[in-house]
């Protein structure tokens, strides 16, 4: 479609200080059942968006059943007790708008968008598909098919398939080791009667968290919540089970598979969210692999043209965090590519980062993350993810600040800490 | 396409691995959003200083950021046979230095700001994209208007940006959806430029020497080929004296453009077959279609929306869900300035391609014979209205799409989109599938399959 974006498109166009955003005024409330919602009014454009956060992802899964979040939400969107999923799709369709639902590491989302005038379709939209869903029996072979392609996709993508086997290799016995899509033999094993039970064991009111950011009045917003949500039964829920530690291992793992290109990914276990280092970390990863300032798109790609993609990847996670630093390069380049890498952790444990080194990762950083909040789909998210984590509506302004007050000394402990013995995953062409 | 049925993991992942790591992205594929205008915002202001560089101002307040992108009448379609894939070799080049910013040191200076920068090629076009606190307006808009003219291309860069070019090649070719959709071009427009592989052929490249690179900079990064947009927390007031004082001094010439014929429905069909190793089959059929100034655009817009753009499209309800013959499908419309491709792909389970390829000509047989629903319009209509406002949420999707229309079409067209493909009626919907998507006897303009080996 003409207005639609290349896949390549979707580069993220990052920056700008964290200014200009607070403005927007901010509601939450907990109902008596335990549901929290948070309502952002943002007059700017006349779209709404909505997260629906659920406490349950492969965090929370076991070998055996990996995926099985992700796979509810597979079958959740195929319809609910008043529609058919076409029917559902035609609706929402007709408010301009998307829905989805799907499982992820750390929670499930059902997120959707719609023009703001159609505020309150979507949000009951979005109620039914959680609440009233048909999960039919004949929907779970299909859905399966449909799942088992997507891992098969997975498989045959060289990326995605390096990235995947590296998160296996570090994380070991923890569940973030676990693909979110499932494997074919947890999938196989995956029945109606679990995708119910998981549904009901995971979908009660004090574990879900709704934002709804766009042009709307939260008064309006929250009378509507109440009304949808304010029903659903509180109470005990079963207690989390333990989740197991990651074992720490310094491995080099080799795979081979066919592809163009070869796949280098080395790194380790790194800081959750709220812990004191994560700012440290994300500087850390900033300096190595963040933008093209970065010294491994500096030095590697653009100096030495050892790989193409050449980057660092810490994502905030509730858990024990990754710090990757990727190289994509071609084969003839690999074995100097991977020397060369490990010479730029060598070096950023060794020597303290220049006083204009540090400043170029901080802005960058910051200015990333200001960008990433200014589209409701985003600040809905956001919001909903904070109040899930238990990390604080001021979890922006207190990260803004720890990482405005990293020092050279930090990056480099945080390197001799983090990065201590990395492990190493290579995929290269069959 | 990275839309709703993609699990948020694997949008992850291609982020990581084709977004964030790659200084520029080519647009090969044509799906290039085209902006639609008539929403609640003031008409941007647009000049055309003495040189004949096209000025794009709009107030945007969403946020304290400024877009700042310089559009280029420069694309494939311009390089001769022996420049092919130089437009995009400049993307690349044009953010290394300049005669008074050396290496390094532009892509230092933004992100210092806590600012990004991107480029893009097209067939079409070439476009630079900064992104920057609104206070650095002045200093970005130097820096376009420096690499605009002043490029330095180091001989060192040069070389060491080959290896990078390779590597795209290489990735391009690991990415089977993008793979499809550039196949399918291959395939539909044969000789003609959109035809071209926007990166050049690989013996071209490696014998690419910095006078040619210069050459083809100097004929043609002359100012009547430039259009600079600046959308954000700015006023034209603040914007238009930079803009006077930078891209304004410029000296005009001529920079005449290679003539490109137009691409019209040929009656030809071609198809070809891809051995490939992974295990599941890909299926793309395309048409030939109305170019961006035709007069069938916004039919065949809204045509493309109900055949394939969401999970309650005609292609989903009848090939995926009813016949389960695909696992995902959906339906693109690339509108150039010379031509235009509507494209369906497909990823499916190798045993049912013909299966699957009867079951989607037999659902565009039935738009042919029986035309769309009024509800199907309106929908179409609404889902265009919200791709719009969501564009407009962020400056720089808004300066995309003025510097897409000023470029490759007009800037009344984009502001007046809205309200005319509002008037388009079921009829003529119908007559759009007539006209271009085929007959029994020659069912598409080019077929692609990606079998597994």
């Amino acid at each position: 479609m003409m207005r639609r974006a290349a896949l390549l498109v979707l580069v993220v166009l990052a920056l700008s200080p964290a200014r200009g955003f607070a403005a927007d005024p901010v509601t939450r409330e907990r109902l008596p059942n335990g549901f929290t919602v948070i309502v952002r009014e943002n007059p700017l454009a006349p779209v709404v968006a909505v997260s629906l956060l659920v406490d349950m992802g492969t965090r929370l899964e076991r070998p055996e059943q990996a995926g099985i979040s992700n796979f509810v939400h597979a079958v959740m969107v195929k319809g609910t007790q008043k529609r058919s999923g076409a029917a559902i799709a035609e609706r929402i369709a007709a408010l301009g708008g998307k829905l989805s639902a799907a499982g992820e590491s750390d929670y499930s989302e059902i997120r959707g968008t719609a023009l703001a005038r159609f505020w309150r379709d979507l949000l009951g939209l979005t109620a039914e598909l959680a609440l009233e869903p048909k999960l039919a029996p004949d929907d779970v072979p299909d859905e399966r098919d449909y799942v088992l392609s997507r891992v098969q996709r997975r498989a045959d993508s060289p990326a995605s398939r390096a990235f995947d086997e590296f998160y296996a290799t570090l994380y070991g016995a923890h569940p973030y080791a676990l693909p979110v899509l499932g494997t074919r033999a947890s999938l196989a094993r995956i029945d109606h009667a679990a995708v119910v039970a998981h549904y009901r064991a995971f979908y009660r009111p004090e574990r879900m968290v709704l934002a709804v950011s766009g042009q709307v009045t939260a008064g309006d917003v929250l009378a509507e919540t109440r009304r949808l949500f304010g029903a659903m039964p509180g109470g005990a829920g079963t207690p989390d089970p333990p989740i197991p530690a990651p074992v720490f291992a310094a491995r080099r793992v080799v795979v081979e598979a066919p592809a163009q290109q070869v796949q280098i990914l080395s790194g380790g276990l790194a800081p959750s969210m709220d812990h004191a280092d994560h700012a440290a970390v994300k500087v850390l990863g900033t300096v190595l692999g963040g933008g093209m300032a970065g010294r491994l798109f500096a030095e590697l790609r653009d100096r030495r043209g050892l790989a193409y993609n050449a980057a660092a990847y810490y994502d905030p996670v509730r858990g024990p965090g990754a710090l990757v630093l990727y190289l994509g390069t071609a084969p003839d380049n690999a074995l100097r590519a991977e020397e060369a890498l490990k010479g730029e952790i060598a070096r950023i444990k060794r020597e303290p980062v220049s006083a204009e080194e540090l400043a170029r990762a901080k802005g960058y950083l910051l200015g990333r993350y200001a960008m990433d909040r200014r589209t409701n789909e985003r600040q809905a998210w956001y919001l909903a993810f904070y109040e899930l984590a238990r990390v604080g509506a001021d979890y922006p302004e207190r990260y803004r600040r720890a990482v405005e007050a990293v020092t050279a000394a930090d990056v480099q402990r945080a390197a001799q800490r983090y990065l201590a013995a990395p492990t190493t995953l290579v995929l290269r062409p069959k | 396409m990275l839309a709703s049925r993609v699990p948020a993991g694997l949008v992850l992942a291609l982020l990581l691995v084709l977004g964030a790591a790659s200084g520029c992205a080519v647009v090969s594929d044509g799906r290039e959003g085209r902006g639609a205008g008539g929403g609640d915002l003031p008409r941007p202001t647009r000049e055309v200083l003495p040189n004949g560089v096209v000025m794009i101002v709009q107030p945007h307040r969403a946020s304290d950021v400024v877009a700042l992108q310089l559009w280029m009448r420069v694309g494939g379609r311009d390089e001769a046979p022996d420049d092919l894939g130089l437009s995009h070799y400049l993307e690349h080049m044009l953010f290394k230095g300049t005669a008074s910013r050396p290496p390094g040191s532009i892509d230092r200076m933004i992100e210092g700001f806590g600012g990004a920068s991107n480029a893009f090629t097209s067939y079409d076009y070439t476009h630079y994209d900064v992104v920057l606190p609104a206070e650095h307006v002045r200093s970005g808009i130097e820096l376009l208007a420096d690499i605009a003219v002043n490029a330095s291309f180091p001989p060192e860069e040069i070389d060491g940006e080959r290896q990078v070019v390779f590597e795209e090649m290489r990735l391009l070719e690991d990415d089977t959806d993008r793979f499809l959709v550039r196949r399918l071009y291959e395939t539909a427009y044969a000789e003609h430029p959109y035809g071209r592989p926007i990166l050049g052929p690989r013996p071209l490249i490696e014998t690419l020497t910095r006078e040619r690179l210069d050459r083809y900079y100097k004929k043609l990064y002359a100012p009547a080929n430039m259009t600079i947009v600046v959308v954000g927390a700015v006023t034209p007031r603040q914007v238009r004296p930079v803009v006077a004082a930078t891209f304004g001094r410029l000296a005009a010439r001529p920079a005449p453009r290679a003539t490109v014929a137009p691409s019209v429905p040929d009656g030809a069909r071609r198809s070809v077959s891809v051995d490939r190793a992974e295990k599941q089959a890909y299926l793309g059929l395309a048409w030939k279609a109305a170019p961006i100034s035709g007069a069938d655009v916004l039919a065949v817009d809204l045509l493309t929306y109900i055949l394939g753009d969401s999970p309650s499209s005609r292609l989903n309800l009848a090939v995926r869900e009813r016949d389960r013959l695909v696992f995902t499908i959906e339906s693109g419309y690339g509108a150039w300035e010379k031509g235009g491709l509507v494209t369906v792909t497909a990823r499916l389970d190798p045993v049912n391609l013909d299966r699957a390829e009867r079951s989607i000509l037999d659902v565009i047989r039935r738009v042919q014979a029986e035309g769309v629903t009024e509800t199907e319009r309106q929908r179409a209509i609404i889902t265009a209205e919200s791709a719009y406002a969501f564009d407009i949420e962020t400056a720089e999707g808004l300066a995309k799409a003025y510097g897409q229309a000023e470029t490759t079409w007009n800037l009344d067209g984009e502001l007046g989109y809205l309200a005319k493909l509002r008037q388009i009626t079921a009829a003529e919907i119908q007559a759009a599938a007539r006209k271009y998507f085929g007959t029994d006897a020659m069912p598409y303009s080019a077929r692609v399959r990606f079998v597994p080996r």
